[in-house]
């Protein structure tokens, strides 16, 4: 009985092995399932409020140039009508209106993948005139300023203007020369006398509005300037005099006079920003190749899914594991839950409202049905027609918070999906069911071990690294069998029964 | 820590609920036999079969139907139990013993309207209360009447049972579920009835315990639980030891409730008896089923043999105590059945 068993797991685990020693030896693919990704997702989310018969957004989108491809785009228009301008360096997407009335949301989306090591423009940009708020005077002993550096090489020009800016005297002047720009450069805004001084020491210079690539919602713009120093832009930041380390990864927008955000006859009421990494397209370069592929396993990958499948299988993929996780909760700790599969089902849909409101919901519709269950008991209503009264309790209940939710703007209140209202049913009627026969203590003891289980189940299955190790090796899930299988042959205690026997001996 | 715990349960022969899952009930019990045990109707029948005595079927209710025609059945019978025919833990009986104008008078004192008992009924066939939630029958029997012996530690009017549980044919151990007040007059231990150990070879009530404690008198009459002699012991444990040949399981409950006036009755078997009975016991169950395997060859051949071999092996002076425990039955309170 054990033997076979064993043998069963030991071909699983060693099948998996050899596939994965296939793939990496022989397919070329990667070992590690998160190389630095450097695929972005750009999401601008506008909420316009019209003031007059013609609202008007300007909104500064991402160019493509050397140094980022856009891989797609989309755009939410609503009742506006949109249309993209090119303008220079800039590109602008423009919604325009007539007779809106009340907020309209208005998006951008776009897949940007950024090439940084890529060589940018060999031509030297043009010489950017200098700021018009410049006095004539000042622009004179700006050049004179710039004078013992001129003929040197723009990184040396770069170097020793920057050092100027931030207060310090460069080895190429005398201290009162110093002074004097220090004395100009007091009198503009930081942006401005930065400009000035790159202008005046032949480099090429340009404010820029943009955004940082790191995951999260920015509500504003960045400033930085852009200076060319011969081969490639270095961007400084005016405000501090630092120079971002070339690491740093920013996507311009706007380059100036261009602001980011324009509106005419509008007002912006919210606006974001939300740069998210996106992991997956990584394995674009993978599937580049897997595609035209001979070999039989590149074949049947699931990278050959059509996109709008491949989600659904980055989860799937993950939820055998999600049920070894109860299969050891259950034999292992002895945790009680609701049914067998409950758990993973609600991790499912906590995938659509986030583990904190899916708590809440769930506990919430848990404890309304349960009031409902009670004093339908009352009423003798046969098992059938009892459970559709609960399943339509548990619907009505979805329905108001989704309205309660819209008003209130929770997204998460009306993201409730389709899956859970079956395993709400049924878990109301078990946690009745539990709380008559076995007591309140033990329903919630069941009810709680539950929820554990499922954000333990959630935390897992929305793991990144983890759905794409799976979702480029599958054969893995036989390993989660094997491990199944050994699970499923554990005869030893359960923790709960250290508890449970602890007048026999269990307890030391 | 928890490798200790293991270890020292180990020690004590405890056994637990996977060991129990996947080495006796997977190995010994054929899933085909399971419907004969979950299903009492055709419990009874075997048992009609083998002589074993049980609970007298008036009458099968098999639909909704045929609830209307009831009153006239029940005409002839003053006092009966209904049950369902696939519940578990005692869930959804009803024990009248009277009928009033208004309705059946039920052991408590209650009386329940017609209309109120049809709905019962009712609900028992659209299986709220069988196991899987499956469509269920509903079974109209001859009432118990429990005998004397342990009306000192029994709550009210509810009936103690005895559960023996049989490995391989062999008895190897056993307790009294007493009902509380907690218990709801149920011999449920979930719901809090006492489980009070049988010593095997003399058929006398040891320890006991209540919601996990270990207890030497009744929480509600404050009478001692144990050194109380079980009547008919020796007929229990034979009746049990045939359980086996009535299903083919190898590791089974069975449950039996002491009639006042037939003695021993066959209440139910149980094809996944559970743990606690250890507790009560303050014995290991694995312990015995080790023992039991190591038996010679002609132990087994007939029920006869298994409980002389039971009495003699696994009995309170054979298997011994774990150290620290207290055994000590209270002698000043034995009573003469």
């Amino acid at each position: 009985m054990r033997r076979p068993a064993l043998i069963l797991a030991a071909a699983l685990i060693l099948l998996t092995c050899l596939l994965i020693t296939y793939r990496v030896a022989w397919l070329g693919y990667p070992l590690r399932p998160l190389a630095a990704g450097q695929t972005w997702q750009l999401f601008i989310d506008v909420y316009l409020t019209p003031k007059e018969d013609n609202p008007f957004l300007a909104l500064a989108l991402p160019t493509e140039h050397t140094g980022a491809m856009i891989v797609d785009e989309q755009v939410h228009s609503g009742d506006y009508a949109f249309s993209m301008m090119r303008d220079g360096p800039n590109r602008t997407g423009r919604w325009t209106g007539t007779n809106i009335a009340g907020v309209s949301e208005l998006t951008y989306r776009a897949t940007i993948h950024s090439r940084p090591q890529r060589d940018l423009a060999r031509q030297s940009p043009l010489l950017s005139p200098y700021p018009a708020v410049l006095d004539p005077e000042d622009r004179r002993l700006s050049e004179e300023t710039a004078r013992p550096w001129i003929s040197q090489a723009p990184a040396t020009r770069f170097r020793a203007a920057m050092a100027l800016l931030n207060g310090k005297t460069p080895k190429e002047m005398d201290s009162e020369t110093a002074r004097r720009w220090h004395a100009i450069q007091n009198r503009y805004d930081r942006t401005d006398a930065a400009l000035v001084l790159m202008r005046a020491s032949d480099l090429p210079a340009r404010a820029v509005q943009g955004l940082r690539l790191a995951e999260g919602i920015q509500t504003s713009p960045t400033r930085w300037i852009e200076a060319w120093v011969g081969r490639s832009w270095q961007n400084l930041n005016p405000e501090t005099g630092e120079v971002y380390p070339p690491s740093t990864e920013l996507l311009p927008l706007a380059v100036a006079p261009t602001p980011a955000v324009r509106t005419s006859g509008a007002e912006v009421s919210a606006i974001r920003w939300n740069i998210s990494r996106q992991v997956i397209s990584q394995w674009k370069l993978l599937y580049e190749r897997i595609v035209r592929s001979p070999h039989f396993l590149d074949r049947f990958s699931l990278l050959q899914l059509p996109p709008e499948f491949q989600g659904t299988f980055r989860i799937l993929i993950l939820v055998p594991i999600g049920a070894l996780i109860i299969s050891a909760l259950r034999n292992v700790v002895g945790l009680p839950t609701f049914g067998i599969f409950m758990p993973l089902l609600i991790a499912l849909a906590f995938r659509n409202t986030g583990t904190s409101y899916g708590v809440i919901l769930f506990c919430g519709v848990l404890l309304v049905g349960y009031a409902v269950r009670s004093y339908l008991d009352r009423l003798r209503l046969l098992l059938v027609p009892r459970l559709s009264v609960i399943l339509t309790l548990v619907i009505g209940c979805f329905t108001v918070l989704a309205l309660v939710g819209n008003r209130l703007g929770l997204r998460e209140f009306m993201a409730v999906g389709l899956i859970p209202f079956v395993i709400l049913t049924m878990t109301i009627e078990r946690f009745f069911i539990i709380i008559e026969e076995s007591g309140t203590r033990e329903a919630f003891v069941t009810a709680a071990g539950s929820v554990a289980v499922a954000v333990a189940t959630y935390g897992i299955i929305s793991w990144e690294p983890l759905q794409l190790t799976f979702f480029v090796y599958p054969e893995l899930i036989l390993t989660v069998a094997a491990l199944q299988i050994l699970l499923g042959r554990y005869t030893g205690y359960r923790l709960s029964e250290l508890l449970r026997f602890r007048s026999l001996g269990g307890t030391p | 820590m928890i490798l200790q715990g293991f270890r020292q349960m180990r020690e004590a022969g405890v056994l637990g609920m996977n060991l129990r899952n996947a080495g006796y009930i997977m190995a010994r019990n054929a899933r085909s036999a399971f419907p004969l045990v979950d299903d009492k109707v055709q419990t009874k029948r075997l048992a009609e079969d083998f002589g074993i005595p049980s609970p007298k079927v008036f009458f099968v209710i098999e639909n909704h139907g045929s609830i209307a025609g009831l009153p006239a059945i029940l005409e002839h019978h003053r006092e009966f139990v209904l049950k369902p025919a696939r519940g578990s833990g005692g869930s959804g009986i009803i024990l009248v013993r009277d009928r009033k104008e208004g309705g059946y008078v039920t052991q408590s004192g209650q009386v329940i309207a017609w209309e109120d008992f049809a709905y019962h009924i009712a609900s028992i066939l659209s299986g709220i209360f069988s196991l899987e939630g499956m469509e269920d029958r509903a079974i109209i029997e001859s009432l118990i009447h429990p005998d004397p012996v342990f009306t000192d530690i029994t709550y009210q009017e509810g009936v103690p049972d005895i559960r023996v549980i049989i490995y391989r044919g062999v008895p190897i151990m056993a307790m009294v579920r007493l009902p509380t007040k907690a218990s709801d007059g149920k011999a449920n231990l979930h719901r809090g009835a006492i489980g009070a150990g049988i010593d095997l070879a003399g058929g006398m009530t040891m320890t006991a315990v209540h919601q996990s404690r270990i207890v030497t008198r009744h929480p509600d009459t404050d009478h001692p639980v144990g050194g109380i002699p079980i009547p008919h012991w020796e007929r229990i444990l034979l009746m049990a030891a045939r359980a086996t040949e009535m299903t083919g399981l190898g590791y089974l409950g069975a449950d039996f409730v002491l009639d006042r006036d037939i003695g021993p009755v066959l209440l139910e078997l149980n094809a996944r008896p559970g743990l606690a009975i250890q507790i009560a016991n303050q014995a290991g169950l694995r312990t015995r089923l080790d023992k039991t395997d190591e038996a010679p060859a002609d132990v087994f051949a007939n029920a006869a043999s298994r409980v002389t071999w039971a009495r003699e092996n696994l009995g309170r002076g054979r298997t011994g105590f774990p150290p620290g425990s207290n055994p000590g039955p209270e002698r000043a309170s034995i009573k003469t059945p």
